[in-house]
């Protein structure tokens, strides 16, 4: 047992951390869920000294979780599952940097963890790990008898050659910046089943950053950058059939390494099928009603509002730490000047924005990218619309007369267009004068890094902290970190953040990130409109349905109920 | 224009079609009296609303009023339209009158030009341009004018080969006349009849061109009240408020049928008279 974990119980029978949050990060050391659980059974925090922010506010409004009336009787094996996705053009996983691409193949590859519905991380593909007391070594104990679906045994060579892929400048994974204490040098093999990371940092979100969803594990034995090409996984199906733009087929293989519950080895179903629609929700919609389809992959809030009532569709909500940035290039006139950035913060309503782009399905933000579902969040109060405030800070920035921006969106995006648009509005009275430049989907993804003013998707992390050295930090050279998409580098938030990574007690660490979210709002480059309430929706035929923060599709142990 | 007055009036079609246009007219001139709103203001109590007292044809996704950006969609559209096709008649003609009269290499170049930009399906060229350039209103007037003014240029060439035959033109040359001269005083005004029919029909092609790339999201920028980018708007929001959709289309296809009709109505009598 990790020394620290006599600690977290502690915290966590003086109310100071949530049920959830114990085990959260009683798991992210190295403690099965099961043992963490037994741990503090019969234990429960005094409800009196549980602070607020120790329980994720619940949203506003929050998205409809309707619990399933009928209790299934059992599993029942067979059929085909018919799910709407987005079937893009992928070769390298290492490389997605959409989720729609890892949704198909995480059912053929896998990750060495799963952070579940409950946002907390399991083992998956290893058997176990240990953190040492510093968090500088991890020990990686790798799962035993898992056989890749070309009969070749999974193996520590296996994760040391993935590993090494994603930290390779040439492939260009995200998982990079991610995993920035990390160097090919520092993996250390120790024999077939165990690898231990010698970190150059203190981090305790090793397991989490696992589950990064380009981090699927290749066989180092056939992967040659291709994976379609050489579709070799773990995972419980076999890649049938990928068309780009048309449909993924997927076929359960029947030696897969996990069971379910009639004692079988997993999958229940016999086949999955990815369908691309298109972006046309409308036709999601009647494909859904129309029975051609079975679920729908990251569906639109539109599509939640038509489908909500209707007594057919199993709709799981989640809140989470998904949103839309708006972000400023701090190396671009005007947005060098933070009374700049701050004037156009201040022109955000909030709750408007999120009752009118997203239909109250969500929470508010409070611009800084860090959410209330994320374990150290630190509740700060949401600005107050201010154009009055917004106005002399232009005048103080030398824009007494006003000031013209151009700001990007793509057009497929309703709620990124009608926040632009609410902020056009409720900007002029300030002296901006936004005008929207829409665009494709797919070319607003060729410039997102580059547009001067824009509003881009950022999808949910686990931790705060993921999505904070993924997107506002810059490396040893002062060079923005690839996803840091507005060049904003700052010493003493960089330096913040390397500690609440490495920082293990919870108040500790909320504290810090006391500090780094107020550092962000203060003087940052984002604002951050609202969090996204989303959506898993299925057919009630489909059992076992879940929802999930990040979108994944975790569909392994889903079975129809009319096979 | 007494010879319009009475070319419309002679044809029932023409006349029913000139009604509809001239209702759009009267609707895009008189926008800000007749209004109910501001076609940009949003009020956030009011979001997705069907027909009632207070919203004659409802609300969009912003709950701005669907009545005020319909009337107001008519003054964007009503300008634009028109506004290119002149420009492609400008264009056009110019191109199709030097290329006509002139002959030889002169013909053969032009020619060979715009028929390399007549191989492009027009949505095609529209997308491309507005790809390359961005989208917004002089950018859509410049796009239609690029794809349109080949088609004219044709169209005039063959009028102008026709008549730079005639007695009068040789006239003029033997007068000594420059080239200019013929070609606008001498050549033009005689081919204007077709001409004007052609552009008729142009007009109709344009609005609906302009609302197919406000569709596209390559029309004017948010927030706009152009009818093209309401009905792409609407149509995310068809299965809860299908009013969206349903208005700025229903205006869309009343002004091309009207501009479309109105043509061919002045084409037949234009065919009967000669």
């Amino acid at each position: 047992m990790h020394k620290a974990i006599p600690d977290l119980k502690d915290q966590y029978e003086k109310g100071k951390m949530t049920r959830r949050e114990f085990l959260r990060y009683a798991s992210l050391l190295g403690m099965s869920l099961g043992a963490a659980q037994a741990l503090i059974a019969g234990c429960a925090p005094p409800a009196t000294e549980v602070p607020p922010t120790e329980v994720p506010p619940t949203p506003t409004t929050a998205p409809a979780v309707p619990t399933p009336t009928t209790v299934p009787a059992g599993p029942r094996r067979g059929g085909t599952l018919r799910v709407r996705g987005n079937i893009g053009r992928i070769d390298h996983p290492a490389r997605f940097s959409w989720v729609a691409n890892s949704n198909p193949a995480r059912h053929v590859a896998e990750y060495l963890t799963l952070t579940d519905e409950n946002n907390i991380t399991h083992p998956y593909l290893l058997d176990s790990w240990e953190a040492s007391d510093d968090l500088l070594t991890w020990t990686l104990n790798l799962r035993q008898g898992i056989k890749w679906n070309n009969g070749d045994d999974f193996v520590a060579d296996d994760v040391v050659f993935t590993m090494e892929e994603w930290l390779d400048e040439e492939v260009g994974s995200s998982t990079l910046g991610l995993m920035s204490y990390l160097t090919e040098e520092n993996i250390e093999k120790v024999n077939d089943h165990t690898i231990t990371l010698h970190l150059d940092s203190p981090q305790i979100a090793v397991p989490e950053h696992l589950f990064h969803y380009p981090n699927q594990i290749m066989n180092y034995r056939t992967f040659e950058g291709d994976f379609i090409q050489a579709p070799v996984g773990t995972g419980p199906y076999t890649l049938d059939e990928y068309s780009e733009g048309e449909r993924v087929v997927l076929k359960a293989r029947a030696d897969y390494w996990q069971t379910g519950a009639d004692g079988q080895p997993l999958p229940y179903l016999d086949e999955m099928v990815y369908i691309d629609l298109g972006e046309e929700v409308s036709a999601w919609i009647a494909a859904f009603q129309g029975g051609e389809i079975d679920a729908i992959s990251e569906p639109e809030a539109t599509v939640f509002l038509a489908l909500q009532d209707d007594p057919n569709a199993n709709i799981m909500g989640t809140p989470t730490g998904q949103t839309r940035v708006l972000r400023m290039r701090v190396d671009k006139e005007p947005w060098t000047d933070n009374n700049v950035r701050m004037a156009l913060k201040l022109c955000q309503d909030h709750e408007k924005i999120l009752a009118m782009a997203h239909f109250g399905e969500g929470a508010p933000g409070a611009d800084f990218h860090v959410a209330p579902v994320h374990p150290a969040y630190c509740e700060r109060p949401i600005p107050p619309y201010d154009p009055d405030r917004a106005r002399s800070l232009l005048e103080k920035a030398g824009y007494a007369d006003g000031l013209t921006v151009e700001i990007a969106v793509a057009s497929d995006w309703t709620d990124v267009v009608s926040y632009a648009e609410i902020l056009k509005q409720d900007a002029a009275p300030a002296g901006f004068d936004i005008q929207i430049n829409t665009m494709p989907v797919s070319a607003y993804w060729d410039l997102w890094t580059e547009v001067d003013l824009g509003v881009t998707p950022w999808t949910h992390r686990p931790l705060g902290t993921m999505v904070l050295s993924l997107a506002y930090t810059c490396d040893d050279e002062g060079e923005p970190v690839p996803w840091n998409e507005t060049r904003w580098c700052d010493d003493e938030f960089t330096s913040l953040l390397t500690q609440a990574e490495g920082t293990l007690d919870v108040e500790e660490r909320r504290q810090i990130m006391c500090q780094l979210e107020e550092i962000q709002y203060e003087r940052g480059s984002i604002g951050i409109p609202y969090w996204q309430g989303i959506w898993m929706i299925a057919h009630k035929k489909v059992q076992n349905w879940k929802g999930h923060p990040t979108q994944y599709d975790l569909f392994n142990e889903l079975w129809l109920e009319e096979a | 224009m007494r010879d319009i007055f009475s070319l419309v009036s002679a044809s029932k079609v023409a006349l029913a079609a000139l009604a509809i246009v001239l209702f759009w007219i009267f609707v895009a001139i008189f926008a800000p009296v007749i209004s109910p709103y501001d076609p940009l203001e949003q009020d956030s109590t009011a979001v997705n609303q069907g027909p009632s007292a207070k919203h004659l044809l409802g609300t969009d996704d912003l709950g701005r009023d669907l009545l005020a950006r319909v009337i107001h969609g008519a003054r964007v559209i009503l300008v634009l339209a028109p506004v290119s096709v002149l420009c492609a008649l400008l264009v056009g003609t110019t191109l199709g009158l030097s290329a006509g009269y002139s002959g030889g290499m002169v013909d053969e170049v032009v020619m060979r030009i715009l028929d390399g930009i007549m191989a492009f399906p027009a949505i095609l060229l529209y997308l491309i341009i507005l790809f390359a350039v961005g989208a917004s209103a002089i950018n859509v007037v410049i796009a239609i004018t690029i794809a349109g003014a080949p088609g004219i240029a044709r169209l005039v060439r063959s009028l102008t080969l026709d008549i730079r035959t005639r007695e009068y033109i040789a006239a003029a040359e033997l007068r000594g006349e420059n080239p200019f001269y013929i070609m606008f005083v001498e050549i033009f005004p005689n081919a204007w009849g077709p001409i004007i029919v052609d552009a008729m029909l142009r007009v109709g092609y344009a609005v609906f061109a302009i609302g197919t790339l406000g569709f596209l999201g390559l029309g004017l920028p948010p927030p706009a009240p152009d009818w093209g980018s309401m009905v792409a708007r609407g149509r995310t929001y068809i299965w809860i408020n299908p009013w969206a959709v349903l208005w700025p289309s229903l205006a869309i296809s009343s002004l091309v049928v009207g501009l479309n009709l109105f043509a061919d109505g002045l084409r037949e009598e234009v065919t009967r008279y000669q």
